[in-house]
């Protein structure tokens, strides 16, 4: 594969009065594997988006293999070679996998377009990347991993010699991240330009051949990371990355004594779908007042269901949910009554997926900021509580939430959640698609939820972040708990449990 | 009895323009765009097509003038929502009022008449005669009827199987997904909507061909009523036109029972038949699949 050079040269582009990027310079070469970090906001996605020709510079140059990129549009930009993975799925779901993998290049036979020829393609691509999916599968039903993959392979199925990634490993668990390093690593070898975004900044010192810092619009620090990967190059990159010096590590609260009686209880609880298939499988948990219990596994192994059950959106098939002894769901139906009485039971809920069940995309900061409270008064003070509480950024309450980046949308779903009274919070990936500095501040939140008596379970696919954070860990596979494991467990034994298979 | 065997050759006929703007509708909607205009797209087209064949004594120049209005006010629409950005829900309601009256004014200016045209000779092919087998060959062998049943039957297949047909359903579906692969999503909309214009149009053309001429607000809600056809199919060509094959044979139905009733009370509830039907299946939610997920939904240009 011939090498594909992309540069920003001083490019700038604003949204309205916001200004993403300021003259930024940046080099994106080939066979290698670039890291592009920085806070939530600072321009990452937009740099991307600009390569791929679906944002045009208000001013400076795109090149594509020392080309302008003009007209700055999609096509064009697949046309030179360019291809990017966005981190938000772009995937229609209710079209095969295959139908995806060939929409907008289909290869065709008179007036058909050649399923059968596009499926061979399909296979021999998928077995010489290694990435694997299901192409008769429905999109919208395939696992976080399986759409990532599918995104890839979208893009090399165009015969992209630059992919770019946006937050890939933001949805996978740790033995699917290894597994797209390897896959990109390969993609490298061969001649390509690969480039990530990316918060966990230990991929970053693992995978990555150079980091390249962004603050602020701008470039602020390039780092090429040679054979000598000393310990001290995270917290160098995080310095970088704040543009000073990184909070204190997170201090975990003193596990508490077992009370009398559990805070948050879940017996039994087991849900099926409607074919009968068993997405729970009676999962048993209890948390005493100010313990953090973790939740870790592969994507889709219940996670989001048990999520939901807790919510009141989900009726368990059998089984019991209990907040101070009390079973709140009784006589409710699930749905928005079961839901406003989990909230006066003092269980506060936050989904994995804000954008489809925490927020109302189209509306204001302030309509969400209030969602599930409107009409409780004192409504301007609680939105600048809220939107202050995580510092989400920009704080204009009129904005809808779709101008927010992933991250900012997350920090306001947070505030919103930690200001109401809580007596047990179950959160799911809490900082998934954030910043380290608000990573930090998330969890110490959570931290302080529970050091004020909540009952905190948190579904998580960052192992280091339970492992900071938890007091215990269970580990589901299939909707039951296979096993429990303290925090100072190694990865490799977590990733047995969660894969299942046995110790060696 | 012969009024009751007829009913299969009225069946087909009357079912016509019903399945040609349910089949428009599905195609405009499942690239994404909202159009209750159906009923202008039906109205302009049974216009121009009479108009055209006035002026010129063809019929063939009629039908095609009539196509071409269809495409015109249907493509007039997508502009207005995809480039002008009007509301679609807004763009169609003007629309239909304002073929309703350009019509009338138009008729009033040609032919000097608030209520119809001058009357025009139809195709008339197949043989004469007062029996069924010869009823059912007429229907079947009017070249407007022809070609609204083979464009109908290509649908399922256009929509399932080809490019276009692949990307318009992704433009329905997911107009961001779409955008990010290099699709134009208002250009292939735009498209949607030309073809879903000409489709509608032979409805339209089938109506005033049927009655030879054009009577003001002919179409008398069948754009409305194969709105509810598309919604009850969940927006799939095939099952919209048999839906609203099965409306056309209630109101075959209900014409034979007139026929055998008489005039009285009676038939103004009989007459009522196909609408309470169509009512009672819309409400137990036969079929009540999702709507395109992107319907309705604009991208952003860079
Ligand atoms: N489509 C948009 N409309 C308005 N503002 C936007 C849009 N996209 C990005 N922004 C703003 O531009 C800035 C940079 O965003 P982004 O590139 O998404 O950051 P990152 O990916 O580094 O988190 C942010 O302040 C964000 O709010
Ligand atoms: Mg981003």
């Amino acid at each position: 594969m011939d090498g594909l050079l992309l540069e920003l040269v001083k490019v700038s582009r604003s949204f309205g009065a916001t200004r993403a990027l300021h003259e930024l310079d940046l080099r994106l070469s080939p066979g290698r594997i670039t890291a592009i970090v920085g806070e939530n906001g600072a321009g990452k996605s937009t740099a991307l988006r600009l390569c791929a020709g679906e944002l045009a510079p208000d001013a400076g140059e795109v090149r594509v293999g020392g080309r302008a990129l003009h007209p700055a549009r999609p096509e064009e930009a697949i046309r030179r070679g360019v291809g990017l993975v966005h981190q938000h799925f772009m995937l229609v779901d209710g079209f095969t996998a295959l139908e995806n993998l060939v929409l907008g290049a289909e290869p065709m036979r008179g007036l058909r377009i050649d399923f059968a020829a596009a499926r061979r393609e399909a296979c021999a691509l998928a077995e010489r990347t290694g990435l694997e999916v299901d192409f008769e599968r429905r999109a919208g039903e395939l696992t976080v991993g399986e759409r990532q993959r599918l995104e890839i392979l979208k893009v090399l199925y165009r015969r992209a010699r630059a992919v770019l990634l946006d937050e890939p490993s933001a949805v996978l668990a740790p033995s699917e991240v290894g597994e797209l390093y390897a896959a990109l690593r390969r993609l490298a070898d061969d001649g390509a330009t690969v480039a990530v975004v990316t918060h966990r900044l230990d991929e970053v010192v693992r995978f990555c051949d150079e980091a390249l810092v962004m603050r602020r619009g701008e470039l602020a620090a390039r780092t090429p990371l040679g054979a000598e990967r000393p310990p001290e190059l995270v917290a160098e990159l995080t310095r970088a990355i704040m543009g000073r010096e990184p909070p204190a590590p997170l201090g975990r609260p003193a596990a508490p004594d077992p009370g009398p009686e559990p805070v948050l209880e879940l017996g039994g609880v087991e849900l099926r779908d409607a074919a009968g298939r068993r997405l729970l499988d009676g999962i048993s948990l209890a948390l005493s007042a100010g313990e953090i219990v973790g939740v870790a596994g592969v994507d889709g192994n219940g996670q989001r269901e048990l999520v939901r059950v807790c919510a009141g959106l989900e009726r368990a098939t059998a089984g019991t949910v209990r907040v101070g002894g009390r079973d709140p769901f009784a006589g409710v139906h699930p749905g928005p009554a079961a839901v406003r009485a989990a909230r006066r039971a003092g269980l506060v809920v936050v989904h994995e997926d804000r954008q489809r069940e925490e927020l109302v995309l189209a509306a204001s900061l302030g309509d969400n900021a209030l969602l599930g409270d409107l009409g409780a008064g004192h409504d301007a003070e609680r939105v600048a509580r809220r939107l202050a509480r995580f510092a989400v950024e920009p704080a204009t309450p009129r904005l809808p939430a779709q101008a927010l980046s992933g991250g900012n949308q997350q920090k306001l779903v947070l505030g919103r959640a930690r200001d109401r009274q809580v007596r047990a919070l179950v959160v799911s990936q809490p900082t998934r698609g954030v910043d380290v500095g608000t990573a930090r501040r998330i969890q110490t939140a959570l931290a302080e939820a529970a050091a004020a008596g909540a009952a905190v379970l948190c579904v998580s696919a960052d192992l280091s972040e339970l492992a900071a954070l938890c007091h215990r860990i269970v580990v589901v596979r299939r909707g039951r708990i296979v096993c429990e494991l303290p925090p100072d467990a190694s990865e490799d034994a977590f990733g047995r449990a969660m894969l299942g298979v046995e110790a060696a | 009895m012969s009024s009751w065997l007829s009913m299969l050759p009225e069946t087909l006929r009357i079912s016509v323009p019903y399945a040609c703007a349910a089949v428009a509708g599905v195609w405009a909607e499942r690239s994404g765009v909202i159009h209750i205009g159906l009923e202008a797209v039906l109205l302009t087209s049974s216009f121009s097509s009479v108009a055209a064949a006035v002026a010129s004594g063809s019929l063939l120049v009629g039908m095609l003038a009539g196509v071409l209005a269809g495409v015109v006010v249907s493509v007039g629409h997508a502009l207005l929502v995809e480039r002008a950005r009007v509301d679609a829900v807004v763009s169609g309601v003007a629309l239909n009022l304002l073929a309703y009256a350009a019509t009338r004014l138009a008729l009033r200016g040609l032919y000097d008449s608030a209520s119809n045209s001058p009357s025009i000779a139809g195709f008339d092919l197949g043989p004469k005669g007062g029996d069924v087998g010869a009823m059912l060959a007429r229907v079947l062998l009017d070249p407007v009827t022809l070609g609204a049943a083979l464009v109908i039957a290509a649908s399922p297949w256009l929509l399932a199987r080809t490019r276009l047909g692949l990307r318009l359903r992704a433009c329905g579906e997911s107009p961001e997904a779409a955008r990010s692969l290099g699709i134009d999503v208002v250009r292939t909309r735009v498209l949607a909507l030309a073809i879903s214009g000409a489709i509608g149009a032979l409805g339209g053309v089938h109506l005033a061909f049927d009655q030879h001429r054009f009577e003001s607000g002919m179409s008398a809600g069948r754009g409305f009523i194969a709105l509810a056809a598309v919604v009850l199919s969940g927006w799939r060509a095939g099952r919209a036109a048999l839906a609203c094959l099965v409306f056309g044979a209630l109101e075959a139905l209900q014409i034979a029972l007139q026929d055998v009733s008489g005039t009285s009370k009676a038939t103004t509830l009989v007459q009522l038949l196909p609408y309470v039907a169509t009512l009672v299946v819309l409400a137990l939610g036969i079929g009540r699949a999702a709507a395109p997920r992107g319907l309705g939904q604009r991208v952003d240009d860079g």
